[in-house]
């Protein structure tokens, strides 16, 4: 073991010029993000700093790096390094520097040092088709990897679609016979993080929350944390306001469009898709899909691509999955009119708040 | 309370388009909103709480959908202590003690100046400022060995 790795979190961080303040404040932001209690921030911090780095091994398989991509752009250019100092990092094919049999070594060993303790990473989806040849590294193929990844795992954390629920190799007609994670393990705590990508700022935060705490986060009934997919898009979407008072555009270059009314009729699949980019955003929150125009194509959500074109309006029928139309429609029928504004957006957004922080029923009531 | 229809809200008409979320209630003139209230309410007791000797706390500014006119509104009411301190620490934050006693409102900015977050700190000091046992017994030995190759 190197004198790196038996550093804790905290001197790892005072190595690379991250003092315990700047560290405070980064745990601070990110419990605001997950919308945790704001005390968790510092706990979290001071946990973390004393502690030794927790190992991480990230296995790729079936993918196309965008998740990749995605977590190493979080926040402000510093910090993930920050996140990467965090945590031991000890298998990662796109970032280590070793390749060949001495990067297998290298994960080999790290399995081997922390087994049961280490937090398995797994972006991409799993074939099975063809004795698992359509994915290999090193001669071994992505099932019997992950397999044997996952034995010594404390816990499993799939980021992406493609891990969470099979995403596009998945999608019909599934020619490599692709699963997501949660069909080839079943004994071991499995954490989604969907989205494809999915925002970063989501996916360092459910590493921090916990590698900290050591706690699996409340998950929803997909096992992504309730955290971040408490709402859907259409909860928190800025564009609500139009829904409400019926201004949709019908193209996208109509008056509409050039108004930013809602674009529902354009196929935005916002009002039964679970994620957070309506509030986090992306690119360092700049803006998301729906801001730049386009309407939501539910990329988080299981069978995203199946699900007909992106570009038709929901149908009734998958209206009736989303956890917050009903109670709409029935303060509409009350109040008598659907122009509520937002007024309704407010307090819509205080019971998802109520949700996110274990009112299971809200969510339950309206799924079929 | 299981449904939205279930919560007292009072509909007030379209909100402007795209303006911020606002509050149950705006505020009447010259009087507390609704959602101000709420929050002096839950500082009175983080206060008192903390009066008798209990952990500090803090309330997350962010997560409340408050209006323009709230936040204005709750800044006038809090007003400016004496304390205003700045920590350049990723980004910089900026404490600013308010005219309550033992209530800070605390603004933490990345290191391109945008707001990561923002809170309420119901504390003696805000945790960010206080320095800690184990940084402090490496300072010494720092300086100790500085001093040693002198």
């Amino acid at each position: 073991m190197t004198e790196t790795e038996q550093l804790t979190v905290g001197e790892m961080l005072l190595r690379h010029g991250i003092s315990r303040r700047g560290f405070i404040k980064f745990c601070t932001a990110t419990a605001s993000a997950m919308a945790l209690p704001p005390w968790m921030g510092s706990a979290m911090a001071e946990q973390l700093r004393n502690a030794a780095r927790p190992s991480v091994v990230y296995l790729s398989f079936q993918e196309c790096t965008g998740c990749f991509e995605s977590m190493t752009r979080s926040f402000a250019p510093t910090i993930e390094n920050l996140i990467f100092n965090t945590i031991s990092l000890d298998y990662s094919d796109t970032l280590m520097a070793a390749s060949g049999e001495a990067a297998e070594a290298a994960r080999a060993k790290a399995m081997q040092d922390n087994f049961g303790k280490y937090v398995l990473v797994v972006d991409g989806s799993v074939p099975t088709g063809a004795a698992g040849a359509y994915c290999t590294a090193g001669g071994r193929s992505a099932v019997d990897t992950l397999r044997e990844a996952a034995k010594g795992a404390t816990a499993i954390v799939c980021v992406g679609t493609c891990s969470a629920f099979g995403g596009i190799p998945f999608a019909d007609p599934n020619p490599t016979d692709a699963w997501p994670v949660s069909a080839i393990v079943g004994d071991k705590p499995i954490i989604n993080v969907s989205g494809c990508p999915p925002i970063p700022e989501v996916i360092t935060g459910t590493l921090l929350q916990f590698v900290s705490t050591g706690q699996v986060p409340d998950l929803d009934e997909h096992r992504r944390p309730k955290a971040f997919f408490g709402n859907t898009i259409h909860d928190r979407c800025y564009r609500r306001p139009f829904y409400d008072q019926g201004k949709f555009a019908k193209t996208f270059d109509d008056e509409g469009a050039r108004n930013g009314w809602c674009l529902y009729e354009l196929g935005c699949k916002g009002p039964t898709t679970y994620n957070a980019c309506a509030t986090l955003k992306w690119n360092g929150g700049t803006s998301f899909p729906i801001e730049s125009g386009h309407g939501c194509i539910g990329c988080s959500e299981p069978g995203f691509w199946d699900k007909g074109s992106f570009y038709s309006a929901l149908s009734s029928a998958a209206w009736g999955k989303a956890g917050e139309v009903a109670p709409r429609q029935i303060l509409e029928i009350a109040a008598g009119t659907a122009a509520v504004g937002g007024v309704l957006g407010a307090a819509s957004a205080g019971v998802s708040r109520l949700r996110q922080h274990g009112s299971e029923q809200q969510r339950t009531d309206n799924t079929p | 309370m299981s449904r939205l229809a279930g919560i007292p809200v009072r509909i007030e008409g379209p909100a402007l388009a795209g303006g911020p979320a606002p509050s149950a209630r705006p505020a009447p003139s010259g009087g507390l909103g609704d959602g101000v209230a709420a929050i002096l309410t839950e500082i009175v007791t983080l206060l008192e709480r903390l009066a008798r000797g209990q952990n500090p706390a803090a309330i997350d500014l962010r997560s409340l959908p408050m209006s323009r006119e709230d936040r204005t509104e709750l800044q006038r009411v809090l007003g400016e202590g004496e304390v205003t301190a700045t920590v350049a620490a990723q980004g910089v934050s900026i404490i600013r003690e308010t005219r309550i006693s033992g209530l800070w409102w605390v603004e933490h900015r990345d290191s391109r100046g945008d707001l990561i977050a923002e809170l309420l700190e119901v504390a003696r000091i805000p945790e960010i400022l206080v320095t800690a046992f184990d940084e402090i017994a490496a300072s010494a030995r720092t300086l100790r060995e500085h001093m040693r190759n002198r």
